[in-house]
């Protein structure tokens, strides 16, 4: 792909994601400038995607690592591969060649590279996918600096690694904590907010198409009138608005009802409370006001069902 | 927009020699994002003039992403950065129009502070005393009310001397006092009908205990509402916050919840073999240990003491570091919390059987005598050791929350001195803010054998309680 601005908005929503011009020019800013990628923004709001849409784009294989509390560099980076060093050992000894054991241990042979040595050492370009950053603990941050300025890493038995090519280092954070200035100072940084209800109704005929445009626009109103209106615990994130919509169509719902919200709102809101404060009555039918609902019934999404008597949605 | 910090930023930045490059235009607009508390370092400048030969630069929008990509590295500084460029990238007629506007608004509050201070030097004169008030000072005293303006002259005009106070140096005492109670006032009217108080970042006075609640004051309407919520005074928090509060106190304890509650953490530090397991696992292979099991580390749930002042001064604030308390839930595992102010009574189990929470606060009041008296530490402390001591071990980390008001602050200290001792560490969260410390000679007290730490928002209450229960494995 002749890497554009314009070429890379293209392909991100050719392989379903959905993205206005500043995000594209944020990508295109990481993947020219060979800086890793630090998005940032509440579960749910499409960061990881954005690896994996990158890897399609570019046809690259995605590495993954995915980070938490007390990751450390053996999970990380490297190995050494103790069950075969101890093989090796007493195979030689049998053999009698204790002399030349010892170079030979730690040969590449009997290393298990992990995410971070994968990426480096890959002979391709490859995405790499550091995921949920902000869990990792402060020494581990620090650890990734040299990582992600240099793309090279030292293991003491065989000197410094460094990379092949270049791999296109997307890091996600939820903000649970603040990153460093260090890592931030290294990256390209984008902020993914929820959607409009525009880029959300994009998003849904998008990935649910038989939701057809009504119940799609329904939808993405309900959830952004959620977002904004409510003081939820957990606010509703676009991965739960998809699932909604998935679960409404397999109703054979074609509008939001007060029915049809109530017996799905289970996909849309993951806290007993924010359960209980959404489907109270006032607070509901401010959810369905805003949709725009009369609360009416149609012809379902396949086209074959109508709610009649003892047939409600 | 014209009021606001951005303006007086931009239009004060100057235009170096009327330099047009590319360079020196992202240098100006650095220089005006580091005024405006946006951290760039030399690197990420670098990568912003790097960035810009990669887009169109004949397209705003790709300009301001990129420049936004390199230079605003969180949601806040990218609110700021969108301001700044707003108003920093536009035609040079804008430009002009704004530097015109910076300097008659300046020259205008020249003229507004020399007639105030004439009209105060008037008033005090009789006292000999030159005005030893602020730039800012002078400032409010010009936006005030002409009634209370008339007021204040009268108060100071009416003081008297008398042979043990030195009257000169009381009027200026009042004056200070009247004018920073006004100036605070002033400010929080503008927030309670939500203007922008953005206006007032570059209305420094250089006198850096102002500067530093200006600025204070000024970041706060550039974050997102929950932000705003987050690092506001909890003590300045209205009525009208109590549900979002609710709510965010409500998602920053349970996410603190569920760090505190998973039961196992893997470590970096190096691993213990468990050797039976490991001889066990590797009888097939005829003894060799092929296979090496390690010792789960389990994480001792944190065990903490909260021991929250509800004497009047700290009413408010305790409601809501109860709220958080509350909102720990399971996290809470085998702590204890008490409400104290002239003694100090237990309220772990109020805490314990799951109810709603305005229901749990009801009993908490109902069922204390201690909300909204005065504060005596000591006493309450002498409680604590009488009834309650064993509720402190070599494990338990003990909250201390309070504004540090109370009577016989030697004595108590000596108390938790001890405490501190028999504890893994004793934590005072003293809700005032830390510039009013030093004139609170008890808080010196206390502050030298507690680990003291300002805690006046919802977001150092959380950061407190997770830096200090981080898990023990």
């Amino acid at each position: 792909m002749d890497l554009t601005i314009a070429a890379l908005q293209e392909a991100m929503e050719r392989e379903g994601y959905v993205c206005e011009e500043e995000l594209a020019v944020t990508v295109y800013l990481a993947l020219t400038l060979q800086k890793p990628l630090l998005v940032e923004g509440a579960p749910g709001v499409g960061k990881t995607e954005i690896a994996k849409v990158l890897g399609r784009v570019l046809g690259a294989e995605v590495i993954r690592l995915q980070c938490y509390e007390g990751l450390d560099e053996n999970k990380a980076l490297y190995e050494w591969n103790y069950q075969r060093q101890l093989l090796k050992i007493q195979i030689m000894k049998d053999a009698g060649g204790e002399r030349d054991i010892e170079k030979d241990l730690f040969d590449e042979e009997y290393l298990l590279a992990r995410p971070l040595l994968k990426a480096i050492r890959s002979r391709e370009r490859v995405v790499l996918l550091i995921d949920e950053v902000d869990k990792v603990d402060e020494p581990f941050e620090a650890f990734l600096f040299e990582l992600l300025s240099e793309f090279q890493v030292s293991i003491p038995e065989l000197g410094t690694v460094s990379a092949r090519h270049v791999p296109v280092v997307v890091l996600t954070s939820n903000g649970d904590r603040e990153l460093s200035d260090g890592l931030k100072r290294r990256c390209i940084y984008l902020y993914i907010d929820y959607p409009d209800i525009d880029k959300e109704v994009r998003i849904l005929r998008m990935k649910v198409p038989e939701a057809g445009e009504r119940l799609s626009r329904q939808i993405a109103a309900a959830v952004h009138h959620i977002r904004t209106r409510l003081e939820l615990r957990k606010q509703p994130s676009i991965a739960e608005s998809l699932d909604w919509a998935r679960a409404l169509v397999a109703l054979h719902a074609d509008a939001l009802t007060a029915d049809s919200f109530t017996r799905t709102a289970n996909l849309l809101l993951k806290n007993r409370a924010d359960h209980r404060q959404v489907l109270e009555r006032p607070t509901l039918d401010g959810i369905l006001g805003a949709t725009g609902t009369e609360g009416e019934a149609g012809v379902c999404a396949c086209g074959h069902h109508r709610p009649g008597r003892g047939d409600s949605w | 927009m014209e009021e606001d910090a951005v303006a007086r930023a931009v239009a004060g930045a100057g235009d170096d020699g009327g330099l047009e490059t590319i360079e020196h235009n992202v240098a100006r607009f650095v220089r005006i994002l580091r005024r405006l508390g946006v951290r760039v370092s030399g690197a990420e400048t670098v990568d912003a003039v790097c960035a810009l030969s990669r887009v169109n630069l004949l397209d705003r929008g790709h300009v301001r992403a990129a420049l936004s990509a390199c230079l605003a590295k969180s949601r806040q500084e990218a609110a700021v950065f969108e301001q700044a460029f707003a108003l920093f990238f536009t035609t040079p007629e804008a430009k002009a129009g704004q530097r015109e506007r910076y300097r008659e608004r300046e020259e205008r509050n020249g003229r507004l502070r020399d007639a105030a201070q004439g009209e105060l030097r008037e008033a005090v004169g009789r006292w000999g005393r030159d005005l030893s008030v602020t730039g800012e000072q002078l400032r409010t005293f010009a936006m005030l009310p002409q009634q209370a303006r008339d007021r204040l002259k009268d108060v100071l005009r009416r003081v008297k001397a008398n042979g043990v106070n030195d009257a000169g140096h009381l009027v200026s005492m009042i004056l200070q006092s009247s004018l920073n109670y006004w100036r605070y006032h002033m400010m929080k009217n503008k927030v309670d009908r939500g203007e922008d108080l953005s206006g007032i970042e570059a209305e420094l006075t250089g006198d850096a205990e102002s500067d530093e609640v200006i600025r204070g004051v000024a970041a706060a309407f550039y974050r997102h509402p929950e932000d705003r919520i987050l690092h506001r005074d909890l003590e300045g928090l209205e009525e009208a916050d109590l549900p979002r509060v609710t709510a965010l106190i409500g998602r920053l304890a349970a996410r603190l919840d569920l760090s505190l509650g998973r039961r196992y953490q893997r470590s970096s530090r190096a691993q213990a073999v468990d050797i039976r397991r490991t001889v066990r696992r590797n009888i097939q292979y005829g003894g060799l240990p092929l296979e090496l099991r390690y010792r789960a580390r389990r994480r001792k749930k944190p065990h903490f003491v909260l021991i929250c002042d509800v004497s009047a001064s700290m009413a408010r604030h305790a409601r809501f570091v109860l709220q958080f308390i509350y909102g720990l839930g399971s996290g809470l595992g085998n702590s204890e919390s008490f409400v104290f102010s002239e003694d100090l009574e237990r309220t772990t189990d109020y805490f314990r059987h799951h109810r709603d929470f305005a229901r749990c606060m009801t009993e908490v009041v109902n069922g204390s005598r201690q909300w909204g008296k005065t504060t005596n530490l000591y006493e309450s402390l002498r409680t604590f050791r009488r009834l309650y001591r064993d509720a402190v071990t070599r494990d338990t980390v003990v909250f201390v929350v309070s504004d540090g008001k109370t009577v016989a602050p030697e004595a108590a200290a000596a108390l938790l001195g001890e405490m501190g001792r028999r504890s893994r560490g004793l934590v005072w969260l003293n809700t005032s803010p830390r510039r009013e410390w030093d004139k609170n000679p008890a808080v010196r007290i206390l502050g030298a054998v507690v680990d003291m730490h300002e805690c006046n928002t919802l977001a150092r209450l959380e950061e407190c309680f997770r830096r200090h229960l981080a898990p023990r494995v």
